[in-house]
Order: structure tokens, then C-alpha cells, then sequence
């Protein structure tokens, strides 16, 4: 058994706690800019706000629309999900459960794509998209953002798949029960927390995302938060408490779903590493 | 039709719109950027030269740079790698409030890189925080701009990449910990193992998996994945002294629309990644033998 109480236990309290507030230190700092003028902030960047002061909020929601760009991001992201779930989950699920021929060859080729770095397929998209006269339009980063993700999902979601007993899928198909009746019954509900741990990852890591917005979506009226606060308040402005209020807007989604749904990305991670 | 046929069928009409999809947004753009890099390329006309912006790639001396500024990311992944390390085997003696500590030191990683470079980039301002601390701890000396000043961009970089990957890395840790049995540990205990002494013969051996998926991880992100954090921070600057591969790409393509030198360098950089995913690959049929 261990002592609840000894002199090395309340060493390593005090480690983890010091490593604590340096993880913490730079969002309280985020917070408590939010509230100074930028007179107070040039004065004394590091106190605590004296007064509670909301006009960066106010400029934020009035000159900057962040509900705008909230629902730009929104849009893309819901957008991103339909596709890549829509192709990921049929395709996991034949990849762990139906017999067809090449099956493990094309899943390999499948992974494989995961190891090619992203930029490498910016420029030939960003010509296609001005092509087809999608630039500052959605469908753009929907497209790219669900498409790119399809080999990680399918291979998180597979990898899921496979622990699904086999004898409950067999009965269905020997009863004689169509593809639809075995998806929407059997394997959809069963999946429902992989499918939770994929999306919340696609979703925070595309709410994040500064590049693939950035190149596709130009005009300051389709663009998404992120890219909003980086090339309009990060680019252009010395205003540091409005920067940084812009930064907690956008960090406030992602921090929300972590702290409402890190159950689901703890396992997301501990697939990975453990496969 | 037979079942097993249909099976068949059914299999591949499943997996039919992903590989059509990945086939359209990145097989045929991987030709595309790989046949443009061997021309002078500005979006609409592109004109054969040869290798001449491989040639010109490894000549002007740039490359080299570029590459210096991914390896100097690339050699401190082993400073993260040994903090996570540390922090997990003091998470995993469960003194009072771990869970809560594990859940804070996720919230840096779960934020954009845009937030953490921007977030950081006004604490080591001029005038900003750091400084601030510095003065109030009478330490002028050690006062700098430190974006400004090559080696000090480095520091701040590497500790924004830092605060970011801890999360990370205590979490895979630790999930790699819960497969030690706690009898390995009691029986250490009983034959006289000290602590350090159980770090280094139980826990590390037991994590080595877990360590090199760790590894392999950020060596990939520190060449595919540093855009959004160089983007906020020096910008690639000062000059071009913090730019690593992808930053670079990203400038030529866009701001001065140089496609077919960009296409080189993307080319170059897949070439990189193909040769660390191939080591990985040989390490790891390695070890499960």
C-alpha cells in the first residue's frame, strides 16, 4: 500500500503542479488581456485587469463579425464531416468485415496515403478549385478537408470495426437481411463511440487549421475564425488585447469539446499508439 | 448470385468512392506537382526545363538552410520525448489531483497552432511578459527581442512546439504504462530496486513502442506540420532563418507564384517523408520479430 502522505509524494505534487500552471499560465494571460485596453496592456502586460473592460469583445462581435465567421467555420466543418463519414464508414466496414478480393492490398495503399505530406497536393487542388470557380466558396475546404481525412478515419475506424463480434453479423446475412438493414441496425449503432472519437478529432483539427482555409477561402467574408485571427488580427494589428481576445473566441469551441468529450479523444490517441 | 459473390460486390462498391475521391484531390495532384517540377510554371503556362529547379534548389545554397531550420526542430523532439517521459512516471505514482494535472497539460495540444504562435509571440514581444519577468527578477542583462535574434526565434519556437506536444505525449505514455503489470513492479520492489532503478529497467523498456511511435510522430509533424506555428510566429523571419520546408513552399506558391520551383520543393519534401515512413516501417518489422 502507499502512504497517502510522504516527503517524495509531496515532491512530485509540487513538480506536477508547477508543470500545471506553466500549461495554464499562457491561457489565463489570454483571458485576463482580453479585459485591458491597449493602453493598460502596454503599461503592464503581465497584472491582472484592473477594470473589467468588455469593448474588445464588443469590437470583436461589432467590426469583426465573429458570429460570421464562427458559422463560416461551422459550415466547413459540418460540411467536412458528411463527407468523410459518409465514404469513411462503408469503407472500414468492408475493410474489417467483408471478404472481396485485393481486399488487403488496397487497404495498405489506403494507409499508405496517410504518410504523404499535405502540401504536396496544394497547388495542382488550389488550380483545379480556381477552375472550377470554387475559390471563396465553402464546397472548396469541405472538399479537400473530408477528402484528406478519409485514409485516417478508415484506418481508426477499421481497426475499431474488427473487435465487432462476426457471429451477430453472420445471423443477420443468413437471415437474408440486405447491406442496409445489417448497416443502419447492427454495425452503425455499434460504432457510434469510434465514430464520436474520428469526428471530434476531424472537427477540432480542421476548426485549428490555418492552411488549407487560408489558400482557399480569400475573401475576409467566407473566412473561417482561425484564418480570420491570423491574417486580419495577427497580420495587421498591434492592438495585443484585441489579438488576444480573438484568440480565446477561437480557442473556446475547441476547450468546450475537450472538456465535455475527452473520454473520446484519450482513446482516439491510445489507438493510435497502441496499433 | 452467390453469396460469397455478392460479399465481393458489396466490398468493392464500399470502398469504390474513397479510392475515386483520394484519386482525384491527391493521386492525380501527386503527377501533377511531380511532372510541374521539372518546368517553369505560373499556374496557366508552364514551359520544360529540365531539372534545372532541382539544380537550382541544391546550388543556391538554400536548401541547406531550410533543412538546417527542420533539423534543429528535429533534435530537440528528444527534450519533449524526456520531459512527457518524466512527467508520466510522476503522473503514474497517482499523487492527489492526476487526473486533473493530465487533463491541463492536454489543453495546450488540443489548441490551434494559430492561437499557441500568436498566444506566445505577444508574451516574448519587446515589451511583453517575458521581458517584463525578466526586468522585475532584475535580470536585465538577459533582456532581448527575442524574435528578432536568430537563436532566441529558435527557443521560443521549440517552446511553443514543447508546450504543445506535452499533452501528447503524457497521454500515449501513459496508456503505454497501463500494460505494466503492477506484480513487475512489486516484484522490483521486493529484490531491492530502487526508484531509478525501476525507471530504467521496467518502465522505459516496457514503453519502447510507445516511445518510437512517439518519435515517429513528431519526426513527420516537424517536417510536414510546423506551417501553422511558423505562420503566426517569425513568420519565417528574420530573413528566411526560422523557414523550414513547408514554409517555403507555401511563400513560393503564394506569394511570388513561383509554381514550378514550389512543385521541386514539394517534391523534395515528399522524398524526405517517404524515407523516414521506410525506416519506420523496417524498425518496427524489427522489433516484432
Amino acid at each position: 500500500m502507499k502512504p497517502w502522505f510522504s516527503l517524495h509524494r509531496a515532491l512530485i505534487f509540487i513538480i506536477l503542479l508547477l508543470v500545471a500552471c506553466l500549461s495554464l499560465y499562457p491561457l489565463i494571460y489570454m483571458a485576463a488581456s482580453s479585459l485591458k485596453t491597449s493602453m493598460e496592456f502596454i503599461e503592464d502586460p503581465a497584472g491582472l485587469p484592473k477594470t473589467l473592460y468588455f469593448d474588445n469583445f464588443k469590437a470583436l462581435f461589432y467590426r469583426f463579425d465573429v458570429l460570421l465567421l464562427f458559422g463560416n467555420t461551422a459550415v466547413c466543418v459540418a460540411g467536412g464531416l458528411v463527407i468523410t463519414l459518409a465514404v469513411s464508414i462503408p469503407a472500414s466496414f468492408a475493410f474489417a468485415k467483408l471478404r472481396f478480393r485485393w481486399r488487403s492490398a488496397l487497404y495498405i495503399i489506403l494507409i499508405a496515403t496517410m504518410t504523404i505530406p499535405g502540401i504536396t497536393f496544394l497547388i495542382p487542388n488550389y488550380l483545379l478549385m480556381s477552375k472550377l470557380g470554387w475559390i471563396d466558396h465553402f464546397i472548396s475546404v469541405i472538399v479537400i478537408w473530408g477528402v484528406t481525412s478519409i485514409p485516417g478515419n478508415v484506418f481508426l475506424l477499421t481497426s475499431l470495426m474488427r473487435g465487432m463480434p462476426n457471429e451477430l453479423l453472420e445471423a443477420v446475412k443468413i437471415d437474408g437481411g440486405n447491406y442496409w438493414h445489417l448497416m443502419g441496425r447492427i454495425v452503425l449503432p455499434m460504432s457510434i463511440p469510434g465514430i464520436m472519437t474520428v469526428g471530434i478529432f476531424n472537427a477540432t483539427g480542421w476548426w485549428n487549421d490555418l492552411l488549407t482555409p487560408l489558400i482557399y477561402l480569400q475573401s475576409d467574408a467566407t473566412k473561417t475564425m482561425t484564418v480570420a485571427v491570423a491574417t486580419i488580427l495577427g497580420r495587421f494589428s498591434s492592438d495585443y488585447p484585441l489579438l488576444l481576445t480573438g484568440l480565446l473566441l477561437t480557442s473556446i469551441p475547441p476547450i468546450l469539446i475537450y472538456i465535455l468529450l475527452q473520454g473520446f479523444i484519450r482513446k482516439g490517441l491510445v489507438i493510435g499508439a497502441v496499433k | 448470385m452467390n453469396l460469397a459473390k455478392r460479399e465481393h460486390w458489396l466490398g468493392c462498391f464500399s470502398v469504390l468512392p474513397a479510392f475515386v475521391l483520394l484519386a482525384i484531390f491527391m493521386g492525380y495532384p501527386i503527377f501533377n506537382t511531380f511532372y510541374h517540377s521539372f518546368t517553369n510554371w505560373d499556374g496557366l503556362n508552364a514551359d520544360w526545363i529540365g531539372l534545372e529547379n532541382y539544380r537550382d534548389i541544391f546550388t543556391d545554397g538554400q536548401i541547406w538552410k531550410l533543412l538546417r531550420n527542420n533539423l534543429i526542430f528535429l533534435i530537440s523532439i528528444p527534450g519533449i520525448l524526456f520531459i512527457s517521459l518524466i512527467v508520466t512516471v510522476l503522473l503514474y505514482e497517482e499523487v492527489a489531483g492526476w487526473k486533473f494535472f493530465r487533463s491541463v497539460y492536454y489543453l495546450p495540444t488540443i489548441l490551434s497552432a494559430v492561437v499557441v504562435g500568436f498566444l506566445m509571440k505577444t508574451i516574448f514581444s519587446q515589451g511583453g511578459n517575458f521581458n517584463v519577468l525578466l526586468r522585475s527578477l532584475g535580470l536585465e542583462s538577459l533582456i532581448v527581442d527575442w524574435l528578432n535574434v536568430v537563436p532566441t526565434a529558435f527557443m521560443v519556437l521549440i517552446f511553443c512546439f514543447y508546450w504543445q506536444t506535452l499533452g501528447q505525449g503524457t497521454l500515449i505514455f501513459l496508456s503505454g504504462m497501463s500494460t505494466i503489470t503492477t506484480d513487475m513492479f512489486e516484484a522490483a520492489r521486493i529484490d531491492g530496486a530502487g526508484w531509478w532503478q525501476r525507471l530504467w529497467r521496467i518502465t522505459i523498456p516496457s514503453l519502447v513502442p510507445t516511445i518510437f511511435y512517439f518519435t515517429i510522430t513528431n519526426v513527420i509533424f516537424v517536417f510536414v506540420g510546423l506551417f501553422g506555428l511558423i505562420y503566426s510566429v517569425t513568420g519565417g523571419g528574420p530573413g528566411y532563418e526560422t523557414t523550414p520546408i513547408d514554409y517555403m513552399i507555401y511563400l513560393k506558391a503564394f506569394t511570388t507564384g513561383e509554381f514550378g520551383f514550389a512543385s521541386a520543393l514539394s517534391v523534395v519534401l515528399f522524398a524526405i517523408v517517404i524515407v523516414i515512413s521506410w525506416i519506420q516501417l523496417r524498425l518496427s518489422d524489427k522489433w516484432s520479430e
